[in-house]
């Protein structure tokens, strides 16, 4: 990754007066009626031109923290706020709502996690950028932000552009401003890699360009490490750690930023064995494997609408082996995943699958993948009937596939709103391998989560399919997933494999200049500094 | 949204209109034995007005007007209860099919489905009741007979709504029995829509089975039914307020209970 330039500036205007000075602060919010500390003591700082990263898991109160320096904590909640937020030597704890508007005006913006729902969909980029007066002036900015053909995109309704061309044009939003302080809220975990890198790197030029501070939140340590100067990591509404990048990196103090760093995988992790989320681990044992075809595309292709997302795909993946395929969003690899499923008919082509019980899928997001109102116990349980089992036999299967997956058996009876998003991964697991299927389908099943929880999807996945003998199909953006979980990469563009093969090699060594892209995209750790 | 969920949720205001509803299904179910005299005959002076002996007074031919009143609800609240339930069970297993199996299943029945939406409710209930001869039973055949049309476009809608999100689809994926999809993974989401608009369509049915008692067309002459007995003392009003006043207001009070449930319900559901 290139070399930041402006360090040395930065140095220097350390000592001037910081953009944002939070000191002491305490929020609790009220949830149900009842209290909950959600930051207790938060004290750090931000000069102007520096990047600060503030990282942490979920529910660690990092975006609560991003939403108090705007002056937005949710009113229902009955924020109780103690401490000081300074902006750009203006006061917001205890500022009125006029004086909290006019700091979000001119001093503090924000580029939110969701890019479609930061933009209204009944106006042009144009026209809710700035209005006519002011067209020009935003039509250079979003020049600025890397956008190609900004006359177009300023014309244009929000849902005809892509998610990172909506994401720039948040960031050229927020930048019209000229704001001191700019906030970004997880603004590439709706992007694919590529996407995400080129977002990234938008952000760094506009800030260093524009002097600016950045505050960027964030659950992945890569993305802060290759982005920010200093990096303010969050536990349980608390600063476990707050330091320079490299420091930070040699040296992790709180035990918080290890389990942090221990959860990330790069193309440096060790495959062979789990990775060390949760602990120290040994080597997987191996696959059982045999030649058998479990799944055989040949030259399967698919057309919806005009475009045709499946184009000549051939593929095939034997008894207990694990084939990852991967792609930019839009490149096909979901959609020849329903294919392999079952769940769409390819126009031409054909699809051999062997075994009875069929493929099973585990889905992008696990809530969404949850019937609400049914216990996770009993969706578990849908797929034991039928097969002539009696009820001791049921309660003793779904006593074995809860334990499997690592979710207690007291969790049966819960809805899956009662729910962690991790508990309702395994609960979703649990469903996939009561009945063990020859063959698991996996939509980005890690790319939604933050990344302690992808790395525990990861591993459950690696250690459930080398158990039941499971082969896998792992449908990922994320090349470095690919090659933690994958036996054999297959890369896809615009419908069609163009490179597939061994994963390490693969990647050594790719072929084609799409793969060496997705390969490049991936965060590293900058230890060397 | 579950049941339980939806009784945590409701408040106080919610939870008495439940209770009210309750009640009145309860005072219908018992009237017989909650009446003090028989309604049919003559148990006083005609014309008394209302007294601590006869609450309602009596009418034209000295019946109580409590005992008639109690009897009223009774032959109201129950058929529109069993009209409602009939066309809700109907209603959702047509737009079950409907929306599961989508396409020309789908095409067919919602056409069909159309054509007794679009249907004059009360001309045809006035019709099929003019044919089939006044009584109860008939009053309800005529309004079963496209009152269930309602429910399956509900239903269907929810259904068509229900099957394109990730739970369902996931859940289909898995290859689970269809009978137990539709069954467990569709009809509970479906049903708190389902409930919200009976609850607030039992003030239709009451409303159209008074109207034909009214006209005429409900049960014979000596059945005590609250739109028969408004009607019969109409022109009475001045003289003897009590006789359609009374039953009037008992209808009223049906329709207020039954549809502050709905609201309850609406309410209720708004938050999820």
């Amino acid at each position: 990754m290139a070399r930041r330039g402006g360090r040395r500036d930065q140095r220097l205007t350390m000592a001037a007066a910081p953009v944002l000075a939070v000191r002491d602060l305490s929020v609790a919010l009220s949830r149900n009626g009842r209290s909950s500390r959600v930051l207790e003591a938060v004290s750090f700082a931000v000069a102007p031109h520096e990047i600060v990263a503030l990282v942490g898991a979920s529910g660690s109160g990092k975006s609560t923290l991003g939403l108090a320096i705007q002056g937005l904590l949710p009113r229902d909640a009955r924020p109780e706020i103690s401490g000081s937020i300074c902006v750009a030597e203006a006061e917001l704890v205890g500022a009125a709502e006029p004086a909290l508007r006019q700091i979000r005006r001119s001093l503090v913006r924000v580029v939110p996690q969701d890019p479609l729902s930061g933009l209204d969909p009944t106006m042009t980029i144009g026209r809710q950028m700035a209005g006519k007066a002011r067209e020009r002036e935003a039509i250079a900015w979003l020049r600025r932000t890397g956008i190609a053909d900004p006359e177009r995109v300023a014309r244009s309704y929000p849902h005809r552009l892509s998610g990172g061309q909506r994401q720039r044009v948040l960031i050229a939003m927020a930048m019209l401003a000229r704001p001191r302080l700019l906030i970004a809220d997880e603004p590439t975990t709706a992007l694919d890699v590529l996407t995400q890198a080129q977002v990234l790197e938008t952000l760094r030029g506009l800030t260093r360009a524009e002097g600016s501070a950045l505050l960027f939140i964030t659950h992945d340590l890569a993305v802060a490490t290759s982005l920010a100067d200093r990096v303010v990591v969050l536990e349980a509404g608390q600063v476990v750690e707050i330091g320079p990048v490299g420091a930070m990196l040699a040296a992790p103090q709180a035990a918080a930023t290890r389990r942090l760093l221990a959860a990330r995988y790069d193309l440096g992790s060790d495959r062979n064995r789990p990775l060390p989320a949760e602990g120290a681990s040994v080597a997987w044992p191996a696959a059982r494997r045999d030649a058998s075809k479990v799944l055989e595309l040949v030259g399967v292709s698919k057309t919806l609408g005009r475009r045709q997302v499946v184009h000549q795909v051939d593929l095939s993946i034997e008894a207990g082996e694990s084939v990852a395929v991967v792609g930019e969003s839009g490149a096909g690899k979901s959609t020849l995943l329903r294919i392999a499923a079952g769940l769409t008919k390819p126009d031409a082509g054909t699809v051999t699958r062997l075994g009875e019980t069929r493929p099973q899928i585990v889905f992008q997001d696990p809530v969404a993948a949850l019937t609400p109102w049914l216990s996770v116990g009993e969706q578990v349980a849908d797929r034991l009937r039928g097969l002539g089992l009696n009820t001791a036999e049921r309660r003793r299967r779904l006593g074995e596939a809860f334990a499997m997956v690592g979710l207690p058996e007291s969790l049966m009876a819960a809805l899956p709103g009662e729910l962690s998003v991790g508990q309702c991964q395994r609960a979703v697991l649990a469903r996939a391998i009561v009945v063990p299927p020859r063959l698991l389908l996996c939509d980005e099943p890690a790319s939604a989560i933050d990344m302690p929880l992808a790395a525990a999807m990861l591993n459950l996945i690696g250690a459930l399919r080398r158990r039941l003998g499971m082969a896998l199909l792992f449908v990922t953006h994320d090349i470095a997933a690919a090659r933690l979980i994958g036996d054999r990469i297959a890369v896809m563009q615009d419908g069609a494999v163009i490179e597939a093969g061994e994963a390490e090699a693969l990647i050594a060594r790719p072929a084609t200049a799409h793969t060496r892209a997705l390969v490049a995209a991936i965060p590293r750790f900058e230890t060397a500094r | 949204m579950t049941w339980r969920e939806l009784l945590r949720r409701t408040g106080w205001v919610d939870g008495l209109a439940v209770v009210a509803v309750l009640l009145v299904t309860l005072l219908a179910l018992a009237a017989p034995w909650l009446a003090p005299f028989d309604p049919q005959l003559r148990v006083a002076p005609a014309f008394l007005p209302p007294s601590a002996s006869h609450w309602f007074g009596t009418d034209e031919i000295g019946r109580d007007m409590f005992s008639r009143v109690l009897l009223g609800v009774q032959g109201t609240w129950l058929p529109a209860l069993a009209v409602i339930g009939v066309s809700m069970v109907v209603g959702s297993c047509i737009g079950l099919v409907s929306g599961y199996f989508g396409g020309w299943v789908d095409m067919v029945l919602q056409r069909a489905t159309d054509l007794f939406l679009i249907l004059p409710s009360v001309l045809v209930a006035l019709a099929v009741t003019a044919t089939l001869g006044p009584g109860l039973i008939n009053t309800m055949l005529a309004l079963m007979l496209f009152w269930w049309s309602w429910y399956a476009r509900i239903t269907r809608d929810e259904v068509r709504r229900l099957v394109a999100r990730p739970h369902f689809e996931a859940a289909r994926a898995t290859g689970i029995h269809p009978a137990r999809l539709i069954l467990r993974h569709l009809l509970p989401g479906v049903m708190p829509a389902l409930a919200v608009a009976a609850t607030l369509d039992v003030v239709n049915v009451v409303l159209i089975m008074s109207l034909l008692s009214f006209l005429g067309l409900g049960q014979p002459a000596p059945a005590a039914e609250l739109g028969a007995m408004t009607a019969r003392s109409l022109d009475s009003l001045v003289a003897y307020w009590w006789l359609p006043v009374i039953p009037a207001a008992a209808i009223m009070l049906i329709c207020l209970v039954a549809n502050l449930a709905g609201d309850a319900l609406r309410s209720s559901l708004r938050g999820s």
